[in-house]
C-alpha cells in the first residue's frame, strides 16, 4: 500500500501499461488477416491443382447441387428438352413447381420461367468457367516451368477442358442460340451475345481437343473424354448446325474406326448396375455416384430426383416428368412391328390408359421408357396405379429410364428422401444418338441405304430384350417373346427399305423419338428439324382433350425455338446503361 | 456547478444516476434506505429541515414510516411529530432527494436535504469516459431503464423498441429471438448491428440473451458520429453503451424480483384461414371446375354432394372408393406405419376441420427470478446478482431458459482501484428459436397451412399428414414441434472485464486499463425423424450436432486529464489505445439412420446408425483490430462547448495499403440559456444548440476476403471420374474472389440538435436533424453468371444516405401532492436512399425469394430492400380487356392484370419494377406514467406508419401453392365468371367470359392459373400499426408493513394488449429474415418481408419486487 503513495511508481506503472499496449499493437503481423479454411492459388499451382480444377469441370456435367438453384439446372434437360415437348408432362400436381408448367405451356414470359432459365444459364457458365480456370492454371504453370506437367498429361488436360468448354457452350447454344462464348483469357464477363460465332468456336475447341486428347481415357479413368469423344461431339455439332456433308465424314469415321458400339440390350443402356455402366455405347455421360461420402447425395442424379414415381411407390417422391399419352401411343406398332405412326393416321387415337394387357402390340422399348400399370418397373415389382401423384392431372404413366434397379444398390442412403437419389449415369451423348444423327445426315445427303442400315441396327438391338419380371442383374431383361411376359405383346421389325427421302427422313425421326424418348433431346430435335411449331401445336390441340390443363397452353410460335435469355443476366450484364446481352427475338 | 475531480468515481456516478432514474421514471419515487420495524413508546420529535445551502425549507412532508401519521414543516422549516422512539421518519420534498432517518430515541433531529441533481449535471457514460449531460454536444439518447424492465423478453435489446428516439428494433415473439437494432436507418448492405459497449467492453451481438436485463443500470445510445466516432471503425451503425449495476457503500442490501405470467400469440392463422373441411372442399371444387379439370373425388366423394369420409386413404387413384374400408385390400388389421415397403398402409380418420393453429399455438408460461446483493465498505463495492429466466414459446414444445450470475466488485488500494465486472450465463432453447428464417420450413409458415381435413393423428396414434392426392406436401406441424422439443441450442458465456485505474494526479490525471473478454460456446443438437406419413415421405432419420467456440479479448488503456483554467475554461483530454482479437471455431457433424431414436442414442458414433453417412466439418475465423484514439472537450463557462475526437484503427480485414483508417469528429454547442440576455426567461432552465460532424467506419466483413480462395466440397467439385458409381475424387474450384483493395465503409454524418428544458426539467424537448452518408459501402454484388459461381469479390461499391429527424418530448406534472404524472413521446423519421452503385450495375438483387422470384432489389435512388415485382393492375374483366392490354402470358378474364411498365407491348419479367418501400415514414413511442399515493401506473405505446409489407405467404393462402389452406375470404371475394369451366377450352376462347363481380379482391379460383401468383404489388400491403406495448399497475406496500422488508412493490402487467392495423396477416411487427451472404449478414435487404412470422406475445404477468 505504501508503495503506491509514491507518484513515481504510479507513473512507472502507467508507462508500462501503455507501453505494453503499444508494443503489442505494433507487432508487424498482428494485423495480417489470412483466409481460414480455404486453399490459395499457390497451393494449387501444381499438377494436382490443375487436375482438381479439371475434375471440378467434369462435375458440372451433372448441373447444380442442393442450394444451387431450382430444379432443372442439369445437363439432362428433362424440363427444357422433355417437358416442353410432346414426350412428357410436368407431372406431379397442379400447384407444384408452377414455373415448369409455364415452360410446358409455352408461357415463357413469366418470372417463373425466367428463374428456371437463369439457373440453367448459371450452371452452364459455371462449367465454362471451371474449364477456363483449368486451362488458365495449366498455362501459368507451364509458363513458369514447362516441365511441371508431363507433356501427355498437359495435352490431355487442355484437351479435356476444351472439350468440356465446348460441350457447355453447345448445351447453351441449343437452348438460346445467341450466347456469348468465353475463353480462358477473358476478363470481361459482360461480353455480348450478338453476332457471336458460337458454332465456329465450338468446332474450333473440339478440333483442338481432337489433336490434344489421347484415344483412350487417360489413366484408364472411364469418366474422361478422349479424342473420340471430341470427334463424336464434333459430328453432333455439325449435324445440329445443318452441315450434313461435313458431319457425314466426321461421324462415319467415328462409326468405322471409333471404339463405340451399341449395348447388347436396352437394359444395359440405362442402369444402376455399375458393372454395366460405361459400356461401349457411352460417349459422354455424367458419372453419377451415390454413397460416396457426400452428405446430401449431390453427385447422384440430383437433377432428376423429382422425376420418380410418387408416394405409393418405393421411391416416395415426387411424380414429375410423366410420359404423355401421345408418347405411349407412339410406341404402338403395326403387324410388321414397325411404328404404327409411319403408316396409320389413327395411331394417336387412344385416349385411355395403355396399361398391362391392353392388347395392342408395342415396341419393347416402351417398357424401358415408360412405367405402366401392371408392368414390372425394372425389378421393383409391377407399376401400380397408386404410384402416380395425381392421375387426374398428369395421367397414368411414370418415367423409367433413369430409375435404378433395386438390386443394383445404386440408391443413395443420404439426402432429402434418399430413395429417389441414385448413381445411374445420365447419358449426355450415347452411340445410338450418334448413329441416328449420322442417319439423319445420310438422309439429307441422299444416302438412304446407309440410313436404313443404321435404323435397322438400332431396331435390332431394341428387339434383343424386353422388360421381364426378374429381380437380378441377369434376368430383368428377357427375350421379347419370353413366356414370363404376360402384360404386353412386344413386336419390333426392321424396315425393308426406305423408298424415298421423305420416308427415310420420317423413319429416322420416328426412330430417334422411340430410342431417345425421355432423355432430354426431343425439343432440340424438333427445333433442328424445323417442325417444332407444327408438331407441338398439333400435340397440344389433341392432348388438351386428355389433359385439360394443356388447353391453357400458348400457341407455339417461331420465337419459342429459342428460350428467352434470363432477364436477370441481361440486367447484371448491362454496361453504362446499354444491354450487352440482347434478348432473343420475340421475348 | 461543474464536474469535479471525482468524475471518474463510480460511486458518484451510480448515486447520481439512481436519482435520475427515480426522477424520470415513475415520478417521485421514494427510496427507503433503512428499515424500521416495531413501534415503541411515543416521544415528541422536533427539528428543522434545511437545504444543503442552509436555507430552511417549508412544506417538507414528514411521515412516520409504515403509517399514515405525518406532518409538514412550517414556514420556518420546523416540525414536530409524535412518534415511537425507534421509528423511522421519512422526509420528502419536491426537487430534493428524500431521506429516511432512524429516530433512535432522539427528540431533536435536524435534517438537511440535498437538492436533486439537475438534468444537466447527470453523469453519462460515453466513449471511454463519463460526461456531464450538459457537456454533451453529440446526439446521445438515454433509454428509460424502468420501462425496459416492464417487459418480459429475454433480451434487453428487444425492449429498446420505441423507447429511444432514432432506434428501431425488429424481432419476433419467439422466446430468445434475435433483435435487429437499427439506429437512424440502415447504414450498409450488410452487417448493420450497432456496437455494444458493456461495462467498457465492446461486443457485437444481436441476441444479448446472456445479459440479464435486470442487471442493467443504464443504456445510452450514441447516435451520431460526433458521439460515436471515438469507436471508429466499428461505430458506423451507432454505439449502445450499457452499464450494469454496481455496488455502493453501505450495508448489504438484498433485493428480490419475481415475475410470472402467461402469454398467447397476438393473432393466428385461425383468424382468417378456412377451418371447416367442407368449406375448403368448395375451394378445391371451384379451382378444378374453373380449370376444366375433374374435381377430385378421392376424399370428399361426389363433388355435387361432398361429405367428410370416415377415413382418408393414403393414395387413392380411383374415384368412388373413398369411404369403404378396404379399397386396396388394406384393413385396420394390416395398418402399418413407417415401413418404406408399405408406405401406402397408413389410415387416417378424416377431420371435420382441424384447427392447425390451435394445435400448435396456445398459452405459455414465463417466469423471471432475480436475487441481488449489493453494498460496500470504505474500500470496496460489490454487486452480485443471480437470475433464472424461463419462457415458454406460445408455440408448443418451444422454450427458452437462462441462468446468469453477475459479480461486479471494486477495491480501492490507495489511489488505485481495481475490480471486475463478470457475467456467467447459460441459456438453452428447446425446439429451436425462430431466427426469422424461411417459415415454410418451420412450424410457423406453410406447415400451419395444412388442410383442415387432415387429422393430427392417424388411427394408430401416429402423426398424420397429407398422404393422399390433393392434400399437399406439408409436414404435420405438431409433429415437427414435438420432434424438435429435445433439440437444444445452448449458449455458455463468460463476459466481462478486469480493470485497474489510478489517479496519477488527484482529480486531474487518471489512468485506466481494462482487459475485456468475451468467451463463449454455442452448441446445438437436432434430430430429424422419419416422415412416412408425408406425401413426399422420408424414411431415414438423422441427427446432427455442432459447437461453436469463440473468444474475443479487448485490452484498452486510457489516460484522462481534466482541468479548469481561470475559473471558466474547462478542459478534458482523453488519449487511449486498444487492441482486440477475435477467434472462432465451429464444428458440425451429422449421421443418419439411427437404430434407436431415444434421447440416449443421440450421439454420433458408428454403431448407433449408418456410419457411412457420418459427416463432419469445421470452420473458423480470426481477426484483429488495433486502435489509437484521443478526445478533447473544452467549454467556456458552460456556454460554449467544443469537442474533438480522432481515432485511428488498423484492421486485419483489409490489405496492407488500406489497413489503417482515421476517423475524426468535431462538435460544438452553445448553451443559449446561459447567456445574459436570457436571464429574464428564467423558466428556461436549459436551451442548447448543438452541431456535430464526424466520420465513422464499418469493417464488418468476413476475414480473409482480400485473397482469391479455392476450395470445393464433395457435393460441388468432387466427381466420380473412374465411373465406380460410389466413389469420388477431389476437385477444386474458385470459391471466393478476393479484392486486395478493400477499405472501410465511411460514414460522414451531420447532426444539428436543440435541447430545451423548462421549469427545471419539468418539460423537456430534444430535437435532432441528421444526415448520414455512407460511402465506399462494402458489399459483394452478384456478377453475371458468366463469371462463375465463386462468391463475387467484396467491393467498396456505393453510397447510401439516411436523412431524418428524431425527437423526444416529455412533461411531468402533478395534480395534487398525491397524484403525479408524466408523459414522454419520442419519434423518428428517416429516409434511406441508395445514392450510387459503382461499376456497371444500377441494382443488387435482394437475398431472398419466395418460390417465384426475388422479392427485393436495391436500386439507385430507392431505399435498401425496396420490393420488386410486377405492378398489379386489377383483374381482367373480359376478353376485350385482355385484347386491349399488352400481351401477357396466361391472360384470361378473372386473372390478374400486370402493367407493361417498359411499354414494349409485352408483359414479361423485364416489366418488374419497384413496388413498395418497407421503411416507415414515422415511428413513435409514447410513455405515460402516473402515481397516486402508493399506486403507480405506467403504459407505453408504439406506432409505425407508412411502412409496407410484402406478404409472401399469399403464395400459399391466396394462391394455394402446394394445395395449402387458404383464406376464408377467397370464397366470397374471388372473381367469378358468368361461365363455368375455363375461359379457354381446347385452345378456343369462351368469348363471352366475363367477371360478374367487378369488385373482387382476388383472381378467380383456377388451378391452372400459375400467372396471377407472380410476385406483384398484389402482395404488398400497408404495414402501419399502433400497439399498446405495456401496461403496468403497481402498488407499493408501505414500508414497515412487513417486518424485515425495506421496500416492496407488487404489480400486474400486460403487454401487447391491443393493436390497431390494417395489415391482413397475423402480426405487422416483423422480424427481419435471417439471411447470410458471403459478405456477412444481409438481413436488412429483407425488411418488411413476411414469410410467416412467429407472432408477438400478448402477456399478462404479476410480479413482486422487494428489498431487505
Amino acid at each position: 500500500m505504501n508503495l503506491f503513495k509514491n507518484n513515481k511508481i504510479l507513473f512507472g506503472a502507467a508507462f508500462l501499461l501503455l507501453a505494453g499496449g503499444f508494443i503489442y499493437g505494433c507487432e508487424d503481423d498482428f494485423l495480417v488477416g489470412e483466409a481460414q479454411g480455404s486453399l490459395d492459388e499457390q497451393t494449387l499451382a501444381n499438377q494436382n491443382g490443375v487436375e482438381g480444377n479439371l475434375i471440378g469441370t467434369y462435375r458440372m456435367l451433372g448441373g447444380g447441387w442442393d442450394g444451387f438453384g431450382l430444379w432443372g439446372t442439369g445437363s439432362s434437360n428433362w424440363i427444357f428438352g422433355g417437358v416442353a415437348t410432346d414426350n412428357a408432362y410436368k407431372g406431379s400436381e397442379p400447384g407444384d413447381q408452377g414455373p415448369i408448367t409455364d415452360i410446358e405451356l409455352y408461357n415463357w414470359s413469366t418470372g417463373g420461367t425466367d428463374e428456371y432459365v437463369n439457373d440453367k444459364w448459371a450452371a452452364l457458365y459455371e462449367g465454362v468457367n471451371r474449364a477456363n480456370s483449368t486451362i488458365r492454371l495449366l498455362d501459368r504453370l507451364l509458363e513458369n516451368d514447362p516441365t511441371s506437367v508431363p507433356e501427355d498429361d498437359a495435352n490431355s488436360i487442355r484437351g479435356e477442358a476444351l472439350l468440356l468448354r465446348a460441350y457447355y457452350h453447345f448445351d447453351a447454344w441449343r437452348m438460346w442460340e445467341n450466347i456469348p462464348y468465353y475463353f480462358e483469357d477473358d476478363e470481361d464477363f459482360r461480353k455480348t451475345n450478338v453476332d457471336v460465332d458460337v458454332v465456329g468456336n465450338i468446332i474450333n475447341d473440339l478440333n483442338q481437343a481432337i489433336s490434344l486428347l489421347p484415344d483412350e481415357p487417360r489413366n484408364g479413368e472411364v469418366g474422361r473424354v478422349t479424342s473420340w469423344t471430341a470427334r463424336a461431339l464434333l459430328g453432333r455439332v455439325q449435324v445440329y448446325s445443318g452441315d450434313h456433308g461435313t458431319a457425314l465424314t466426321t461421324l462415319r469415321e467415328v462409326r468405322t474406326s471409333g471404339p463405340y458400339d451399341l449395348e447388347d440390350n436396352f437394359q444395359r443402356v440405362w442402369t444402376g448396375f455399375s458393372d454395366f455402366a460405361n459400356g461401349p455405347e457411352t460417349i459422354l455421360a455424367f458419372q453419377a455416384s451415390s454413397n460416396d461420402g457426400d452428405p446430401n447425395g449431390n453427385n447422384a442424379n440430383f437433377d432428376m430426383r423429382l422425376a420418380f414415381p410418387h408416394s405409393g411407390s418405393p421411391f416416395g417422391c415426387c411424380g414429375f416428368f410423366q410420359p404423355s399419352q401421345n408418347l405411349v401411343n407412339f410406341f404402338v406398332v403395326d403387324g410388321n412391328g414397325l411404328p404404327l405412326a409411319m403408316t396409320d393416321d389413327t395411331w394417336n387415337d387412344r385416349d385411355d390408359n395403355l396399361a398391362a394387357g391392353a392388347g395392342v402390340p408395342v415396341d419393347p422399348r416402351l417398357d424401358w421408357t415408360v412405367g405402366r400399370d401392371g408392368v414390372p418397373y425394372k425389378d421393383w415389382g409391377n407399376h401400380e396405379s397408386g404410384w402416380i401423384r395425381d392421375r387426374g392431372y398428369g395421367g397414368p404413366y411414370s418415367p423409367k429410364k433413369h430409375v435404378h434397379e433395386e438390386a443394383s444398390g445404386a440408391e443413395s442412403n443420404v439426402g432429402w428422401n434418399a430413395t429417389h437419389l441414385n448413381s445411374v449415369n445420365w447419358h449426355l451423348f450415347r452411340y445410338a444418338d450418334l448413329l441416328l444423327l449420322l442417319a439423319e445426315a445420310e438422309v439429307e445427303e441422299g444416302s438412304l441405304d446407309n440410313a436404313l442400315d443404321i435404323v435397322n441396327e438400332i431396331r435390332r438391338r431394341a428387339g434383343a430384350a424386353a422388360q421381364g419380371p426378374g429381380e437380378s442383374a441377369d434376368n430383368i431383361a428377357v427375350p421379347i417373346d419370353d413366356p414370363s411376359i404376360t402384360w404386353a405383346d412386344y413386336s419390333i421389325g426392321e424396315y425393308d427399305s426406305f423408298p424415298n427421302q421423305d420416308f427415310a427422313r420420317q423413319a429416322v425421326r420416328h426412330e430417334r423419338r422411340l430410342e431417345l424418348a425421355m432423355e432430354g433431346q426431343r425439343f432440340f430435335d424438333l427445333k433442328r428439324w424445323g417442325i417444332a411449331e407444327e408438331v407441338l401445336n398439333n400435340f397440344i390441340e389433341e392432348e388438351a382433350d386428355r389433359r385439360a390443363y394443356l388447353g391453357g397452353a400458348a400457341a407455339f410460335q417461331e420465337r419459342h425455338n429459342r428460350y428467352p435469355i434470363p432477364s436477370f443476366q441481361i440486367d447484371v450484364s448491362r454496361v453504362d446503361g446499354e444491354d450487352r446481352l440482347q434478348q432473343n427475338t420475340g421475348w | 456547478m461543474y464536474i469535479r475531480g471525482k468524475i471518474f468515481d463510480i460511486r458518484d456516478r451510480i448515486h447520481q444516476f439512481l436519482s435520475h432514474v427515480k426522477k424520470t421514471g415513475a415520478g417521485l419515487l421514494l427510496l427507503i434506505l433503512f428499515c424500521g420495524t416495531a413501534v415503541g413508546q411515543d416521544i415528541e420529535v422536533t427539528g428543522t429541515v434545511t437545504s444543503d445551502a442552509g436555507e430552511t425549507l417549508p412544506g417538507v412532508t414528514i411521515l412516520l414510516q409504515g403509517t399514515e401519521r405525518g406532518t409538514t414543516t412550517d414556514l420556518d422549516g420546523t416540525y414536530t411529530i409524535m412518534t415511537p422512539s425507534d421509528g423511522v421518519l421519512v422526509f420528502s420534498f419536491i426537487g430534493f432527494v428524500g431521506r429516511n432517518i432512524n429516530i433512535e430515541g432522539r427528540t431533536e433531529i435536524d435534517v438537511q436535504l440535498t437538492e436533486r441533481v439537475a438534468e444537466l449535471d447527470e453523469l453519462i457514460v460515453t466513449g471511454y469516459s463519463v460526461q456531464r449531460r450538459g457537456d454533451i454536444t453529440g446526439s446521445i439518447s438515454t433509454a428509460n431503464v424502468d420501462n425496459i424492465a416492464n417487459q418480459t423478453s429475454s433480451s434487453a435489446l428487444q425492449r429498446l423498441d420505441g423507447s429511444v428516439s432514432g432506434v428501431t428494433v425488429q424481432t419476433s415473439g419467439s422466446p430468445g429471438a434475435r433483435s435487429t437494432v437499427r439506429i437512424r436507418g440502415v447504414s450498409s448492405f450488410q452487417n448493420n448491428d450497432p456496437l455494444y459497449i458493456i461495462d467498457g467492453t465492446p461486443v457485437e451481438d444481436d441476441f444479448a440473451n446472456w445479459l440479464n436485463p435486470k442487471d442493467i443500470e443504464s443504456i445510452q445510445v450514441l447516435k451520431d458520429a460526433s458521439a460515436a466516432s471515438i469507436y471508429g471503425a466499428r461505430a458506423n451503425n451507432g454505439v449502445i453503451i450499457i452499464e450494469t449495476k454496481k455496488g455502493q457503500e453501505g450495508a448489504p442490501q438484498l433485493s428480490v424480483d419475481l415475475r410470472t405470467g402467461i402469454s398467447s400469440p397476438v393473432g393466428g392463422y385461425d383468424d382468417f384461414l378456412i377451418l371447416d373441411a367442407l368449406e375448403y372442399h368448395d375451394v378445391v371444387r371451384r379451382g378444378s371446375l374453373n380449370a376444366g379439370v375433374s374435381v377430385p373425388t378421392n376424399i370428399y366423394g361426389d363433388p355435387g354432394n361432398p361429405s367428410i369420409p370416415s377415413y382418408i386413404w393414403p393414395n387413392n387413384p380411383e374415384a368412388g372408393q373413398t369411404n369403404s374400408l378396404t379399397p386396396f385390400g388394406i384393413t385396420e388389421n394390416d395398418y402399418l406405419y413407417g415401413d418404406p415397403g408399405n408406405i401406402n398402409q397408413q389410415i387416417m380418420p378424416a377431420s371435420r376441420g382441424t384447427n392447425w393453429w390451435d394445435e400448435v399455438f396456445g398459452t405459455a408460461v414465463s417466469s423471471d427470478m432475480n436475487v441481488a446483493v449489493s453494498g460496500g465498505g470504505d474500500n470496496n463495492r460489490y454487486n452480485v446478482s443471480f437470475n433464472y429466466f424461463d419462457q415458454e414459446g406460445t408455440a408448443r414444445d418451444n422454450r427458452f431458459q437462462r441462468g446468469t450470475i453477475r459479480v461486479n466488485t471494486e477495491f480501492d488500494i490507495g489511489r488505485i482501484t481495481i475490480g471486475e465486472n463478470l457475467s456467467l450465463a447459460r441459456d438453452e432453447s428447446y425446439g429451436g428459436i425462430d431466427l426469422g428464417g424461411d417459415a415454410e420450413d418451420t412450424i410457423i409458415g406453410k406447415n400451419i397451412l395444412s388442410q383442415p381435413i387432415v387429422p393430427v393423428r392417424d388411427i394408430g396414434g401416429n402423426f398424420a399428414s397429407g398422404k393422399a392426392v390433393g392434400l399437399g406436401n406439408n409436414s404435420n406441424p405438431v409433429k415437427i414441434a414435438s420432434s424438435n422439443r429435445n433439440d437444444i441450442n445452448a449458449n455458455n458465456r463468460i463476459f466481462g472485464n478486469a480493470f485497474a485505474r489510478a489517479e496519477i494526479i488527484s482529480d486531474q490525471l487518471l489512468i485506466n486499463s481494462r482487459f475485456g473478454f468475451n468467451l463463449g460456446n454455442t452448441t446445438f443438437t437436432a434430430f430429424a425423424p422419419i416422415f412416412p406419413e408425408d406425401s413426399e415421405p422420408n424414411f431415414v432419420n438423422g441427427f446432427s450436432e455442432g459447437r461453436n467456440e469463440f473468444q474475443e479479448w479487448t485490452w484498452s488503456n486510457t489516460l484522462n486529464y481534466i482541468n479548469t483554467f481561470a475559473q471558466s475554461h474547462n478542459l478534458t483530454v482523453l488519449a487511449g489505445q486498444e487492441v482486440t482479437k477475435t477467434e472462432s471455431r465451429f464444428i458440425t457433424s451429422s449421421m443418419n439412420a439411427y437404430i434407436n431414436t431415444s434421447l440416449n442414442s443421440r450421439y454420433i458414433q458408428d454403431a448407433l446408425g449408418d456410419p457411412d453417412t457420418k459427416n463432419t466439418s469445421t470452420s473458423g475465423g480470426e481477426s484483429t483490430l488495433l486502435s489509437f484514439f484521443g478526445k478533447a472537450d473544452y467549454n467556456f463557462d458552460d456556454r460554449y462547448h467544443l469537442s474533438f475526437t480522432i481515432r485511428r484503427d488498423g484492421s486485419s480485414r483489409f490489405g496492407e495499403d488500406n489497413r489503417w483508417g482515421v476517423f475524426p469528429a468535431a462538435s460544438a454547442g452553445w448553451r443559449v440559456s446561459r447567456e445574459s440576455f436570457m436571464d429574464s426567461a428564467d423558466f428556461i432552465s436549459n436551451l442548447m444548440v448543438r452541431f456535430g460532424w464526424g466520420i465513422t467506419g464499418n469493417q464488418s466483413i468476413p476475414t480473409g476476403r482480400l485473397f482469391d480462395q479455392f476450395g470445393g466440397s464433395t457435393g460441388t467439385t468432387f466427381y466420380d471420374i473412374t465411373g465406380t458409381g460410389s466413389s469420388i475424387v477431389s476437385g477444386f474450384r474458385s470459391t471466393e474472389i478476393g479484392n486486395r483493395n478493400l477499405r472501410w465503409e465511411e460514414n460522414e454524418s451531420y447532426n444539428l440538435g436543440v435541447d430545451l428544458e423548462l421549469y427545471e426539467g419539468q418539460f423537456n424537448f430534444t430535437f435532432d436533424v441528421f444526415q448520414r452518408e455512407v460511402d465506399d459501402l462494402l458489399f459483394n454484388p452478384p456478377l453475371p453468371a458468366t463469371a462463375g459461381q465463386a462468391a463475387p469479390p467484396i467491393q467498396n461499391v456505393g453510397k447510401m444516405r439516411n436523412r431524418g429527424f428524431d425527437f423526444s418530448v416529455g412533461y411531468r406534472g402533478s395534480i395534487s401532492e398525491d397524484l403525479i404524472w408524466n408523459v414522454n413521446f419520442n419519434g423518428t423519421h428517416y429516409k434511406n436512399e441508395i445514392l450510387r452503385i459503382d461499376g456497371d450495375q444500377e441494382f443488387f438483387s435482394g437475398p431472398i425469394s419466395g418460390r417465384g422470384a426475388t422479392i427485393s432489389r436495391n436500386y439507385v435512388g430507392q431505399p435498401i430492400g425496396a420490393f420488386f415485382g410486377m405492378q398489379a393492375d386489377g383483374i381482367f374483366q373480359n376478353w376485350d380487356e385482355v385484347d386491349a392490354h399488352a400481351s401477357q402470358d396466361g391472360a384470361r378474364p378473372g386473372r390478374m392484370r400486370f402493367m407493361d411498365t417498359n411499354g414494349d407491348g409485352q408483359v414479361t419479367a423485364a416489366d418488374r419494377t419497384v413496388i413498395g418501400n418497407p421503411h416507415p415514414d414515422f415511428i413513435g413511442g409514447l410513455d405515460l406514467g402516473a402515481r397516486w399515493k402508493n399506486w403507480d401506473l405506467q403504459t407505453s405505446f408504439f406506432g409505425s406508419f407508412g411502412n409496407e409489407i410484402f406478404d409472401v405467404q399469399k403464395e400459399f393462402y391466396v394462391f394455394r401453392l402446394f394445395n395449402t389452406n387458404v383464406r376464408r375470404d377467397v370464397l366470397d371475394d374471388s372473381a367469378v365468371l358468368n361461365i363455368d369451366g375455363p375461359a379457354v377450352v381446347n385452345n378456343q376462347r369462351v368469348t363471352n367470359a366475363e367477371v360478374t363481380n367487378s369488385d373482387a379482391k382476388y383472381p378467380r379460383l383456377d388451378d391452372n392459373d400459375t400467372f396471377s401468383s407472380e410476385f406483384s404489388s398484389f402482395y404488398v400491403e400497408d404495414g402501419s400499426y399502433v400497439r399498446m406495448r405495456t401496461l403496468q399497475i403497481g402498488y407499493n406496500i408501505p414500508p414497515g408493513t412487513l417486518p424485515g422488508v425495506q421496500n416492496m412493490r407488487v404489480y400486474v402487467q400486460g403487454e401487447n394488449l391491443f393493436t390497431i392495423t390494417g395489415y391482413s396477416s397475423i402480426d405487422p411487427s416483423l422480424p427481419t429474415s435471417n439471411v447470410g451472404g458471403s459478405a456477412g449478414n444481409v438481413r436488412d435487404q429483407t425488411i418488411g418481408v413476411d414469410r410467416g412470422t412467429y407472432p408477438s406475445n400478448r402477456s399478462f404477468s404479476i410480479g413482486i419486487s422487494a428489498t431487505f
